[in-house]
């Protein structure tokens, strides 16, 4: 069946600074699942029925499969540097395709209307050229030379930028975002969203961030990431179709959405389809 | 005047529109209330046993009931926001005040369920939702057939800065306005006050401004 | 309704509820509709869905003559074609770029958009006053039993509760829900208007508790 190929993925099931003894009742892709930690200071998943399921912490979360992972989570290097603030931003739940909730954070050309003054603004529409490619060794989707003008991109930034973006997606519904660091320009700050897919039509976003930032709350920073995430939650409840198409012809993509196309082409390839409709309608 | 706030609580948006609206400036103390839980940690429960927020702080004066500080803000800069003083004027005031803290109930909780997966009847919470939906249509229909575009008077006052947050919020907890000719009004005539903000969920009305274009000087 | 065999006419907004510069949802049964008016005051129903990435339009917003998408901001005219895309701002967006539209008409205060390529016009409604719009979840024959009275070919209902006359013109609407506009005679006083909206508003508990009533007893 096609969608079997996302069962063999990690995905995050929860915060590991919240899981406690007591289950934690959730889902991955319609197997209800539970979340909790044993005495040892581990995290333990299993099904509801009792199957105990692989797991991972990392990132703050922890991870799980419903299937049978061939290769580890996948690597975020910067996330090891030292001086590093890791924010665990909290889960939002979204009555969407967790595809949709990956290319919509994907997607800049949205700045100027949805984070409005925050990210972009109009008259500064203009989404310039960038390069696109998917990258065998990894067999990873990467977006760099992504540039846009921004009113104020971080909450360490004292002004508007021209900010400098890459993109990756290292798994079907994660993605991590490398962007302009204001108090080191010559690193990145990386915001990453790895999303839970509950069902075809309904995810949890796990939003989380490796920051050099030393001046900005704790609080500060996951309310600047909550509002933009918020921001586009009504977007996400309202794209027709639900599920993501990936054929042509229901959708029509510009050079500003060669990020988007390349991930849709990336997902048919692998039979990533669990929240995707394969036939134009 | 400081304010413990949660940026996504529309509780605490409604004190944050007021200041705006009234020109009032607030000291901002932001509370991690998801996923931190801290409005139920030591800290803020010391000012507030409820465990709620928002809570306003100005000197003497603690207040942790939003519906108190849109009065205290109305109060302190721009009376007018209060009616004008006529029993029939505070009386509807009073009426609409109560029922909004029954949408924080209802459509807040049914929002706080669907998006932040606390605990809820969500059928029921919708359910209710819809009933509220419709009894401030119905108050909207009536006021908009005497010539008053919004809650208790003609202009706009603190029960309509009480009720528009979770109103248009609803969506959020699967509850939708469309069916809701008079809200639609009403939230729009809100929405483009002068000195409105937004909050993560409410966005800007673009057509409020005409399509800039660059190169004008205009930014 | 009345319909002929081309296409039929559906009242789905009245005028009042939709200002110049603004765009609201609607429903036909040809789908979803970003009914919208331009700020010169023109009427135009857009199929609710943004070609570029399936964002509602009626989530839009209204500039001039162009209702604009809010995920992206990519315009479209009155018949349709998308005028611009904001990300490429040099570009003039290809003729393959459009929305569907449908033919709209406005009289007597009331909103129609048609459902295929209706050969009459809508019907009249002579002399009568748009009060406002809300929605029953109870379908056309439980309204007609609630009411004691029956809606004619146009889908107008004359009700009475009490001392309040009203019409009431129906649309049914999916899930069983129907779309009622209530009217009025035209000479009638701000008395009667709150009177007989407070009146339709009974008339929707009666006829939610009947719907109610027939779904559980099967």
């Amino acid at each position: 069946m096609a969608k079997e190929a996302m069962l063999d993925e990690w995905y995050p099931v929860g915060l590991f600074s919240q899981v406690k003894t007591t289950a934690y009742k959730t889902a991955l892709m319609g197997e209800p699942i539970e979340v909790s930690v044993g005495a040892d200071g581990n995290a333990i998943v299993t099904t509801s029925g009792g199957r105990v399921l692989s797991s991972r912490v990392r990132y703050g979360h922890v991870w799980s499969s419903i299937g049978d992972p061939q290769k580890e989570i996948f690597s975020i290097p910067e996330a090891d540097q030292p001086g590093r603030r890791f924010v665990d931003v909290g889960v939002v739940r979204v009555r969407c395709s967790p595809l949709r909730a990956v290319e919509n954070f994907l997607d800049i050309a949205h700045f100027p209307f949805v984070h409005t003054d925050i990210l972009g603004a109009e008259p500064h529409t203009e989404v310039q050229n960038y390069k696109v490619e998917i990258r065998d060794v990894e067999d990873e989707v990467w977006a760099t030379q992504v540039k846009f003008y921004q009113p104020q991109a971080a909450k360490s930034a004292s002004g508007g930028i021209t900010t400098e973006y890459m993109y990756r997606v290292p798994a079907p519904t994660c993605s991590v975002l490398y962007k302009t660091c204001p108090p080191r320009p010559s690193e990145w700050d990386v915001i990453t969203l790895f999303v839970q897919p509950l069902a075809e039509d309904l995810c949890d976003v796990w939003p989380w961030m490796a920051l050099f930032d030393d001046e900005t709350s704790m609080t500060d920073l996951i309310h600047f990431q909550q509002t933009i995430f918020l921001q586009d939650r009504s977007i996400l409840e309202n794209q027709i179709p639900r599920l993501l198409p990936l054929d042509p012809g229901m959708e029509i993509p510009t050079r500003a959405d060669l990020t988007s196309v390349a991930y849709r082409r990336w997902l048919k390839r692998h039979n990533y389809t669990y929240g995707a409709q394969l036939v134009a309608q | 005047m400081k304010l413990y706030d949660y940026i996504l609580s529309p509780s605490c948006y409604k004190v944050r529109l007021m200041a705006a609206l009234t020109g009032l400036s607030l000291d901002i103390r932001p509370v991690d209330f998801h996923p931190g839980g801290e409005h139920r940690k030591a800290e803020l429960l010391a000012l507030n046993p409820a465990g709620s927020i928002p809570i306003l702080e100005d000197g003497d004066l603690l207040l942790t009931e939003s519906s108190a500080m849109l009065v205290y803000l109305a109060g302190k800069a721009a009376p007018e926001w209060l009616g004008d003083g006529t029993a029939e004027q505070s009386a509807r005031l009073q009426q609409w005040l109560s029922f909004s803290h029954r949408l924080t109930a209802n459509l807040g909780g049914a929002r706080l369920h669907e998006m932040l997966l606390r605990p809820g009847d969500i059928a029921l919470l919708q359910a209710q939702g819809v009933a509220a939906l419709r009894e401030l249509e119905a108050g909207l229909v009536e006021q908009g057939l005497r010539g008053m575009p919004f809650l208790a008077s003609d202009r706009p006052t603190v029960a309509d800065i009480a009720c528009f947050p979770y109103v248009a919020l609803a969506p959020d907890g699967g509850v939708s306005v469309d069916p809701y000719p008079a809200i639609r009004r009403w939230s729009r005539a809100i929405r483009a006050l002068d000195n409105f903000i937004e909050m993560p969920g409410i966005h800007r009305l673009h057509e409020l401004k005409p399509e800039p274009q660059i190169g004008t000087g205009e930014e | 309704m009345s319909a002929d065999t081309t296409g039929f006419w559906t009242p789905v907004a009245l005028s009042a509820d939709l200002p110049s510069g603004t765009v609201i949802p609607a429903h036909t049964r040809a789908g979803s509709i970003a009914l919208w008016r331009s700020d010169s005051g023109r009427v135009a129903a857009s199929a609710d869905r943004c070609p570029h990435r399936g964002m509602r339009l009626s989530y839009g917003f209204v500039r001039g003559e162009t209702l604009s998408c809010i995920y992206h901001g990519w315009s479209y005219t009155q018949t349709g074609n998308c005028l611009r895309i904001p990300a490429h701002p040099g570009l003039t967006p290809p003729d393959t770029i459009r929305v569907a539209t449908h033919l709209v008409e406005e009289a007597d205060g009331v909103i129609w958009v048609a459902v295929g390529e209706p050969v009459h016009p809508p019907p009249k409604l002579e002399g009568l006053v748009a009060l406002r719009s809300l929605t029953m979840h109870a379908d056309v024959t439980t309204i007609e039993a609630a009411s004691g009275a029956k809606s004619d070919e146009t889908g107008l209902l004359k009700a009475t509760q009490q001392y309040d006359t009203m019409w009431l013109l129906l649309s049914e609407q999916e899930q069983g829900h129907t779309l009622v506009h209530v009217l009025l005679d035209g000479d009638n006083t701000l008395g009667h208007r709150i009177s007989a909206s407070r009146a339709v508003e009974s008339l929707r508990r009666c006829a939610e508790d009947l719907q109610a009533r027939r779904s559980r007893d099967g």
